[in-house]
């Protein structure tokens, strides 16, 4: 080391130096200071918020879809936890997902798809979002978890179920993948089931973790659940009969409606053919529809009490009237109505009783014209019954300016209108709710609605036990009868109209009422187009209507009535001896 | 000048401080630096103890290797000037070769139990050598030794470059450039050198900038280009110090900084997390801190007694300044992003060591004067 001793020679210019130095740090200084000022004084609200663009979120939280249930809580649709599986394809290759293939194979056996498949799905390295497969169970969503395959990922969803299957299909409905209400209560109550999500505003960290909640944009509404009006185990009774009487009839279709008489609350609705809810392979497009309210057909015979009801009320005929129905026809005009033979001189009870075309057309035809709609009207026909549920058909009663006799005639016996079978039930309930129409509702109600009086109570009632007397000997449906009960009934075999006319298939109806004493149910039972010898309602609807009526008044635990009528197997005995085939009865 | 007061014939009695070769305002001014360092991190890190805990350590030992330093006279310093520059130069061959690999450059030489940054030493000794060298002869120094000053100064930077650690080599660039121009370098070797840097720009833009450098450098021009990749530290850091405002959000209240949006937040880009909590106070308030270092530095050199300590204690300062001032640019964009730690603040031992000796040699400059002969 060399030691130098000219130490300092020229000290100034080297001071010199570092007082420049010192400017220039000072300079510096105030340079970062003044950015530093420049970005936190007049830059900081364009800052700020370019930073909450960057971290603020709203989030939409959604429960779960709610619960339909009965009106005694079983569930008829739930939502249980399902995960949905997704893949981010561009993670997969950046990670080299791809590489273990066994891992893959495993992926593709537990999702149930060939693994050629769920390649294909990840191929392209640009998507960031693709799905695998939606509504995995738990378990299997487990078990792919532990597969570990980069870029898979979970994501929380639901799935409906739908526990009593095709006994409820029609009325609940059903949702689509995204769950959305399709039909049914899960339509028309959709958003009610859904709920409103609740959006509320966060900070997200970078990795999306939620760091800071920062206020709520839009209160939500919970998800809620719908009690309806349905007794599952009433429906389970109805569907069962109804479905073993469709097969047995080889009939095409068929329905039955059970309405709680002081309520309006619709007890049983159920129809054939139905689908299976939880599995969508069985679900055809014929299956789907809730035949009860969206299609209509010509009632026949079950509409001559309720014509009867407007000749009371408004015609020149009391109860105890008699009717000369001799020669066993009736000419209108150019056109004849028909009995199968004649009666002779009756009562309105017979004429019920014995389904008699003449009888009801001499009573029909003794009402005003415009009141005798306007009472059809009165009792539902031709409107909505604005039950909740969609696609309702409001059947066909024509407003027409004119009217001839005679097809105001055919009206009182159920042709030239067509009703839906709530529709037909609803009009019954007329009849065993002294006279008030009351209306229809799907949901469950806390208490009576306040009806409407459409028809006087003492006419109803009336009406009411000359009804019973189809179910007894010389009646058309002894079938009908009840181990117990009293009940009040009509029967209905319509012909089917086709293009042209009238063709050879038939649409049977039974219509009833239990107990007479105390009406609680009205019971509509109809069967589309049934094959074989036996195509009556009396022989086809009355059986159903019987098993249905029975296994529900013992739910409901009614009272049975005082006067206990002849035991089941004596009535079977006994083969009624008249039937109408009203679709014969008259030419034109 | 320091040296003129004279005390004729006997010894000014010296301070406990003195003897024990620590200088009392310069520690006050690197200690208040500390406290902010811990406050600062504890909240960049997301409150975690083991951090502080690890940054407890490192403060702990630099200051300790500061005192070791101080008590070595600047005579000593100079006589291993050379051999350690040896060494270093010999050590940033070899991580060239062998070193370890990581984050796409290779900086470290991997013995096992700690990992070795040999352009830490470099930062360190360069300094030494060229202010030992340039005060072997008459000052100011001639051309030839400033030519062979240049040539000592380049060897190191262009190692490290190679790394490649742009930052770290304009740190030691501009280390061993401010010894000359405290040695006295004439304003024409300056201005030459000034047009040769400019004409060399072309050639570091095609030839010698890897890609992610002239990104970088892109990026700065316009960080709003490419908010997604390159441009996406800029810009959050901008936010995050352009969201504080004037008081600040508080203590461990910064959204930005705590979201881990802001990369590297715990070091490299403290800066934003301080300026986000404590806002512009906070930040005049650190650069307070900051300024009274260095003039303390630059004080302590105009004080020096001979040519060597000054310019050695100028440089250390200079250097130190460079830091502050390249890392505080770049987070707050005004200058492109090199990888440069805010001194003394940052997480982390290497650099804190490292800067810590520097002090410790001010320190021992300021303490080992000789008031009479």
């Amino acid at each position: 080391m060399s030691k130098q001793a000219k130490v300092n020679k020229k000290p100034k210019v080297i001071t010199w130096r570092l007082y420049l130095v010192v400017v220039v740090i000072i300079a510096v200084f105030v340079a970062i200071a003044s950015r530093a000022a420049f970005l936190q004084v007049i830059e900081s609200e364009n800052l700020k918020n370019q930073g909450d663009r960057r971290s603020e979120r709203t989030i939409v939280s959604q429960s779960h879809r709610g619960n339909i249930v009965d009106r005694h809580g079983t569930a008829l649709a739930v939502s249980v936890p399902v995960q949905i599986v997704w893949s981010d394809p561009k993670i997969v290759h950046e990670k080299n997902g791809l590489v273990d293939k066994r891992r893959w194979q495993a992926l593709a056996d537990v999702l149930d798809r060939p693994v050629e498949k769920l390649l294909s799905a990840v191929k392209n390295p640009n998507r960031r979002f693709v799905y695998l497969k939606r509504q995995v169970s738990p378990a299997q969503a487990d078990y792919i978890k532990q597969l570990k395959i980069p870029g898979i990922f979970l994501k929380p969803s639901s799935r409906r179920y739908y526990p009593t299957g095709e006994i409820t299909a029609h009325v609940v409905g059903y949702t689509n993948i995204d769950d959305e209400g399709k039909n049914g209560i899960e339509r028309s109550f959709d958003e009610w089931l859904t709920g409103e999500p609740t959006k509320r505003k966060v900070r997200k960290s970078r990795d999306g973790m939620v760091v800071e909640r920062l206020s709520t944009v839009e209160e939500g509404e919970h998800a809620n659940d719908v009690v309806i009006s349905i007794d599952q185990r009433i429906q389970a009774i109805a569907y069962k009969e109804l479905k073993t009487a469709t097969e047995y009839h080889r009939a095409t279709s068929g329905s039955v409606v059970v309405l709680d008489v002081k309520t309006g609350e619709i007890l049983a609705m159920v129809n054939t053919p139905s689908y299976n809810p939880n599995n969508r392979r069985t679900m055809n497009a014929y299956k789907l529809r809730n035949r009860a309210i969206t299609d209509t057909f010509e009632p026949g015979s079950t509409i001559k009490p309720l014509a009867a009801m407007t000749a009371l009320d408004f015609g020149e005929y009391k109860v105890d009237s008699m009717i000369n129905t001799s020669p066993g026809w009736y000419r209108l005009g150019a056109n004849r109505i028909r009995d199968p033979r004649n009666l002779g001189k009756v009562d309105i009870a017979t004429i019920i009783a014995k389904s008699s075309n003449v009888g009801i057309s001499k009573l029909a035809l003794s009402v005003p014209k415009e009141q005798f709609l306007t009472s059809f009207y009165a009792m539902g026909f031709g409107s909505h019954t604005n039950v909740t549920l969609p696609v309702e058909s409001p059947g066909v009663l024509r407003e027409r300016r004119r009217w001839s006799d005679f097809e105001l005639a055919t009206l009182s016996f159920g042709y030239g209108m067509a009703v839906t079978p709530l529709q037909l039930a609803r009009a019954y309930s007329v009849i065993a709710n002294d006279g008030k129409l009351n209306p229809i509702s799907i949901l469950k109600l806390d208490k009576a609605p306040q009806g409407e009086q459409v028809v006087s109570p003492e006419i109803a009632q009336a009406m009411l036990q000359m009804m019973e007397g189809v179910t007894k000997a010389g009646g058309t449906a002894l079938k009908a009868r009840i181990g117990g009960y009293r009940v009040a009934g009509k029967t209905g075999t319509a012909r089917k109209a086709v293009a042209g006319g009238y063709g050879d298939d038939y649409v049977v109806s039974f219509a009833g009422i239990a107990p007479i004493d105390n009406p609680r149910l009205v019971t509509i039972v109809i069967i589309n187009e049934p094959k074989g010898d036996k195509y009556y309602g009396g022989d086809v609807a009355a059986p159903v209507f019987a098993k249905v009526t029975t296994g529900a008044l013992q739910l409901l635990n009614v009272a049975p009535s005082k006067t206990v009528t002849v035991p089941m197997k004596l009535a079977r005995l006994s083969s009624p001896e008249h039937r109408s085939i009203e679709g014969r009865l008259y030419e034109q | 000048m320091g040296n003129n007061n004279s005390n004729h014939g006997y010894a000014r009695p010296k301070s406990l401080a003195n003897k024990i070769h620590i200088d009392v305002p310069l520690l006050c001014g690197l200690l208040a630096l500390m406290v902010i360092s811990m406050v600062v991190i504890y909240g960049a890190s997301g409150q975690s103890e083991r951090m502080i805990e690890r940054q407890t350590i490192h403060i702990g030992l630099s200051l300790f290797i500061m005192f070791i330093v101080a008590q070595c006279p600047p005579s000593t310093m100079r006589r291993w000037a050379f051999p350690v520059f040896a060494i270093g130069v010999v050590l940033l061959v070899f991580t060239l070769l062998f070193g370890h690999v990581g984050k796409g450059a290779q900086r470290w030489i991997d013995f096992h139990f700690f990992k070795f940054q040999p352009s830490e030493v470099m930062k360190l000794i360069l300094p030494i050598v060229v202010a030992h060298y340039i005060t072997r002869y008459a000052l100011p120094p001639k051309l030839k030794h400033v030519a062979i000053g240049f040539i000592i100064v380049l060897i190191p930077t262009l190692l490290i470059a190679k790394q490649p650690d742009l930052g770290t080599s304009i740190l030691i660039a501009s280390s061993g450039i401010f010894a000359l121009f405290l040695a006295g370098m004439s304003w024409r070797i300056i201005t030459a050198l000034g047009v040769a840097v400019s004409a060399f720009i072309p050639v570091l833009w095609y030839f010698l900038m890897h890609d992610y450098q002239r990104r970088r450098v892109l990026t700065f021009l316009n960080p709003e280009s490419d908010p997604l990749n390159s441009g996406y530290h800029i810009i959050q850091s901008k936010i995050a110090i352009g969201s504080g405002g004037i008081f600040g959000k508080g203590w461990l209240n910064g959204t930005q900084s705590q979201l881990e949006f802001l990369p590297e937040r715990h070091t490299d880009f403290i800066f934003s997390v301080l300026s986000e909590e404590f806002g512009l106070v906070g930040v005049i308030g650190l650069l307070s801190v900051y300024l009274f270092v260095i003039s303390r530095g630059l004080y302590i050199a105009a004080k020096a007694q001979d040519a060597f300590a000054r310019i050695l204690a100028g440089a250390i300062t200079l250097t130190f300044f460079v830091y502050v001032f390249v890392n505080i640019g770049m987070v707050s964009g005004l200058l492109p992003v090199v990888g440069v730690p805010l001194p003394l603040i940052s997480y982390g031992g290497t650099s804190m060591i490292s800067l810590m000796i520097g002090f410790g040699i001010i320190m021992s400059i300021h303490t080992h004067r000789k008031f009479n002969k």
